[in-house]
C-alpha cells in the first residue's frame, strides 16, 4: 500500500475493551478500537475524558486495568514500553535540555548501541526531514517553540518504529505555526506510513488530520468514523455539539405523531417514533437567513459577526442561541425579526435523556 | 540637563544618592565580614607576645611578623595536627558522600513513587521493636532468638494486623516524617548516640563519626533533593522509558546530568555541617578520630592560657578547604538548567 514505508512495517493496533482504574475512578470504559497498518486515528474528546489515559496505556506509560492491547499481531498488554517500538511525541515535546539537538535526536539510536557512523547518517537524514538541518549543535533551550516540536518529531521518526503516538503536539504552538505544523506533520505521516494516534482535544485538527476520529466523553468510546461521517451523520448529542465551529444549533422539544413541536417550530419527523424530550439539530451552514414568516422558525437577531469568509448571525429563540452561516456579503440589522429556513433533510434528531441520535423507524431517510 | 540627586541621570541606571548610599552600606558590610579573617591571619604570624602586648594590625609597622606558630602546630606538633587534618577530611568526605548517595536515592523514589504504607503495620513494627528491645535489654533474653521471633511474628502477622484497621500514609506525611528528624536538639540524643556506640565499641573510631554525621545530614539531603527532582518534569524520563532506555541509564543519561546543580548544592551544605561539628565529635571522639573543630576547641583550655596564635592557624587551615570546595562546586550550582525541556 505505502511503497515508502519499506524500512518498518507498519503495524495495526487493536485495543479489546481496555479499562482504567484509579482507586474507585474508573478513567477508561470498555475501550475497544481497531486501528488500521498506516493509519492515522485521532483520539478526539474534551479534557478529561480519557484520551490522554487510553494513549498512555497503549504507550505503556500507565498499566492496563483490565483488556488486551496488541500491536501488530502481538500481545503487548504487559510489555515494557521499550519493547513495544513505539514512538512517541509528548505535549511538552520532553526535550533532554542538556543534550544538543543531534543528540536528542540520537538518543533512540544509542540506547539501541548504534554504530556511530550509521547514527549520524540516521540522525542527519531525520533532521533534514523537519528541516533542522542546520541547527544540530544547538541546546533545545536555544530553539524556538515550533523547531523543539521539530527536534521531538525528528527523534520521534528516527528510529523508524512501526507505532506513533502523539499527545496533543501542537497545543503549544502559536495559531498560524500549528496550522503549518499540521499539514506538515499530516504529510510525514502519509510519506513515512507509519500507524499514528493523535490525541487532541482541538476539533479542526482532529478533521484535518484523521482518517478516522474516535470521540470520546467521560472515559468512553462515543463515536468512531471517518471525519466526514462524525460530522454530517453524528451517533450522540454530545459529537453533534463538539464537532463543528460554530456548533450545531439544538432546539428542544418533542415528537408526536411523526411531528416534532418545539418552542415556536413544527416539523414534520417522517418515520420516527414518539419521543417526550426530543432535540432538533441542524448545521450552521445548512440554515439560511430568510424574511421572517417563511423560514421553519421565527427569531430576534441578537448579532451578525463577520469573519471575513463568511458572516455569523446570532439568533435568540428564548435562552438558546441559534447560529446561521451565511455568505461574507450578507447583512442585516440587529434586534429585527427573520426567519430560518433549512432543509428538513439536514435536520438531525436526538433522545435528549439518552444523548442518542433518533433514526425513523420506517420508510427511506 | 540635571536632574538632582534623587533621581538617575539615565534610564536603567541608578539615582547617585541611592547609589552612593548602596555603595556605603557595601563597604561598611564587607569590612565587617572580612575584617575577623584579616585579624586571624596577622595573628597567626604573631609571637605570643605580640598577642598579649594588645591589638596591633599593621604587620611590619605595629609588630615583626613571625612564623613562631606555624613552627609550632607543624613542626613540634606536626603528629596531632596532622591526624586531626586527616581524620576531618576522611569523615566529612566520607559523611557526605555517604548521605548524599542515599539521601538523594530516598528523595528520587519519594519523588517519583506514590508511596501509601499503613499506619498500623508501622505501628506493630514499632510495638514489636520496643518488644524485643525490653526483653533482651531488661529479661536478658537471648540476642538472637528475640531477633528471629520478632522478625517472624513480623512477616506471619503483617499483613492480617494491617487488615485490621487501614489507615495510608502518603509521600507528604513520609517526608515530614523524616525532615522531623531535625526537631530535635542534637544535644538531647548526643547521650543515646553515646551509649549505643559505647555499647558496640566503636566510640573514638572514623566509623562512628562517619555513621553519625551521615545520618544527622541525610534530612537535609532528602529534603532539598526532594524540590529538585520535583523541578525535573517526568515526561522527560519517560520519553527516555519510551526511546528504549533502561532505569539505570535513565537515571545516568538524564536525571544525574539534570540534577547536578541540586547535588552540588546538597553536597557543599552537607560537607560545612560535617566539616564544622562540634558537638558530637566532642562525644564521640577522644584522641584517635579527633576532628580539627575539637583540636581548635582544646587550645582554648590549655594550661598555658588560650593559645590565639596556634589557634588562629588550626582556623586558618581549617577554612582553607571549604573556600576551595565552594569556588570547585559553584560553577555547577547555575540556575537555568533545565530551559527548553518542556515548552517555552
Amino acid at each position: 500500500m505505502n511503497v515508502h514505508s519499506s524500512e518498518a512495517v507498519a503495524k495495526g493496533i487493536s485495543l479489546r475493551q481496555m479499562n482504567k482504574f484509579y482507586g474507585a475512578f474508573h478513567a477508561l470504559k470498555d475501550l475497544s478500537l481497531d486501528v488500521a497498518p498506516g493509519e492515522f486515528l485521532v483520539l478526539l474528546g474534551p479534557s478529561g475524558c480519557g484520551k490522554s489515559t487510553a494513549l498512555r496505556m497503549i504507550a505503556g506509560l500507565e498499566s492496563i486495568s483490565t483488556g488486551t492491547l496488541m500491536i501488530g499481531d502481538r500481545d503487548v498488554t504487559e510489555v515494557l514500553p521499550k519493547y513495544r517500538d513505539i514512538a512517541m511525541v509528548f505535549q511538552s515535546y520532553a526535550l533532554y535540555p542538556h543534550k544538543t539537538v543531534a543528540e536528542n535526536i540520537g538518543f533512540p539510536l544509542k540506547v539501541a548501541k548504534m554504530p556511530k557512523p550509521e547514527m549520524e547518517m540516521a540522525v542527519r537524514a531525520a533532521a533534514e526531514q523537519v528541516e533542522l538541518g542546520a541547527l544540530l549543535d544547538r541546546l533545545p533551550g536555544q530553539l524556538s517553540g515550533g523547531q523543539r516540536q521539530r527536534v521531538a518529531l525528528a527523534r520521534a521518526i528516527v528510529r523508524r518504529p512501526s507505532v506513533f503516538l502523539m499527545d496533543e503536539p501542537l497545543s503549544n504552538l502559536d495559531a498560524k505555526l500549528r496550522g503549518n505544523m499540521r499539514a506538515e506533520l499530516k504529510h510525514m505521516q502519509s510519506t513515512l506510513g507509519i500507524t499514528t494516534i493523535y490525541v487532541t482535544h482541538d476539533q479542526i485538527e482532529a478533521m484535518t488530520l484523521a482518517h478516522r476520529v474516535a470521540i470520546m466523553k467521560d472515559g468512553e468510546l462515543e463515536q468512531l468514523g471517518t471525519p466526514k461521517e462524525v460530522y454530517s451523520d453524528p451517533e450522540t448529542l454530545f459529537v453533534a455539539g463538539f464537532m463543528g465551529s460554530p456548533p450545531m444549533n439544538f432546539i428542544e422539544g418533542s415528537i408526536k405523531d411523526e411531528v416534532f413541536t418545539g418552542p415556536g417550530i413544527t416539523l414534520e419527523a417522517a418515520g420516527q417514533g414518539d419521543c417526550r424530550q426530543a432535540t432538533l439539530g441542524v448545521r450552521p451552514e445548512d440554515c439560511t437567513v430568510v424574511a421572517a414568516g417563511e423560514g421553519q422558525l421565527d427569531a430576534m437577531v441578537y448579532t451578525l459577526e463577520m469573519t471575513g469568509d463568511q458572516s455569523l448571525v446570532t439568533f435568540r429563540a428564548g435562552a438558546t442561541p441559534l447560529v446561521v452561516k451565511m455568505p461574507k456579503d450578507f447583512e442585516v440589522a440587529p434586534d429585527m425579526d427573520a426567519g430560518i429556513a433549512f432543509a428538513p433533510m439536514s435536520a438531525c434528531f436526538f433522545n435528549l435523556a439518552t444523548g442518542q441520535r433518533l433514526r425513523p423507524t420506517r420508510g427511506t431517510r | 540637563m540635571s536632574r538632582g540627586l534623587f533621581e538617575p541621570q539615565k534610564i536603567g541606571e541608578m539615582a547617585p544618592a541611592s547609589k552612593a548610599l548602596l555603595y556605603t552600606a557595601l563597604v561598611a558590610w564587607s569590612l565587617f565580614v572580612i575584617f575577623p579573617i584579616y585579624w586571624l591571619l596577622i595573628t597567626s604570624f604573631k609571637t605570643p607576645a605580640a598577642v598579649n602586648e594588645g591589638p596591633f594590625f599593621i604587620p611590619w609597622v605595629d609588630f615583626q611578623p613571625s612564623l613562631h606558630a606555624w613552627r609550632e602546630l607543624f613542626v613540634l606538633d606536626f603528629e596531632d595536627t596532622m591526624r586531626a587534618y586527616v581524620n576531618s577530611i576522611v569523615i566529612s568526605l566520607s559523611a557526605t558522600a555517604l548521605s548524599v548517595l542515599v539521601g538523594s536515592m530516598a528523595a528520587y523514589s519519594l519523588s517519583r513513587i506514590e508511596f501509601a504504607p499503613n499506619l498500623i503495620t508501622i505501628l506493630y513494627f514499632v510495638a514489636l521493636l520496643i518488644g524485643s528491645s525490653v526483653a533482651i535489654g531488661i529479661y536478658d533474653a537471648d540476642l538472637w532468638l528475640t531477633l528471629a521471633v520478632a522478625v517472624a511474628l513480623f512477616f506471619l502477622l503483617a499483613r492480617a494486623v494491617g487488615r485490621l484497621y487501614t489507615v495510608r500514609l502518603g509521600n507528604g506525611d513520609i517526608l515530614f516524617w523524616i525532615i522531623s528528624q531535625r526537631i530535635l536538639a542534637p544535644i538531647v540524643v548526643v547521650v543515646p548516640i553515646y551509649m549505643m556506640f559505647q555499647s558496640v565499641r566503636l566510640l573514638d573510631t572514623h566509623i562512628a563519626l562517619i555513621l553519625t554525621y551521615a545520618v544527622v545530614n541525610m534530612p537535609i539531603v532528602v529534603w532539598l533533593m526532594y524540590d529538585f527532582f520535583n523541578s525535573i518534569p517526568r515526561d522527560l524520563e519517560e520519553s527516555a522509558q519510551l526511546d528504549g532506555a533502561t532505569m539505570i541509564m535513565t537515571f545516568r543519561e538524564i536525571v544525574l546530568p539534570l540534577s547536578r546543580a541540586g547535588l552540588s548544592a546538597t553536597t557543599l551544605l552537607v560537607m560545612i555541617f560535617a566539616w564544622n561539628e562540634y558537638l558530637l565529635a566532642l562525644f564521640l571522639s577522644t584522641s584517635r578520630a579527633q576532628t580539627l573543630p575539637i583540636l581548635v576547641a582544646a587550645m582554648n583550655a590549655g594550661e598555658r592560657g588560650i593559645l590565639w596564635w596556634t589557634m588562629s592557624v588550626a582556623i586558618i587551615i581549617m577554612i582553607i578547604p571549604v573556600v576551595v570546595l565552594a569556588v570547585v562546586l559553584q560553577k555547577y550550582i547555575s540556575k537555568g538548567l533545565l530551559v527548553g525541556a518542556v515548552k517555552g
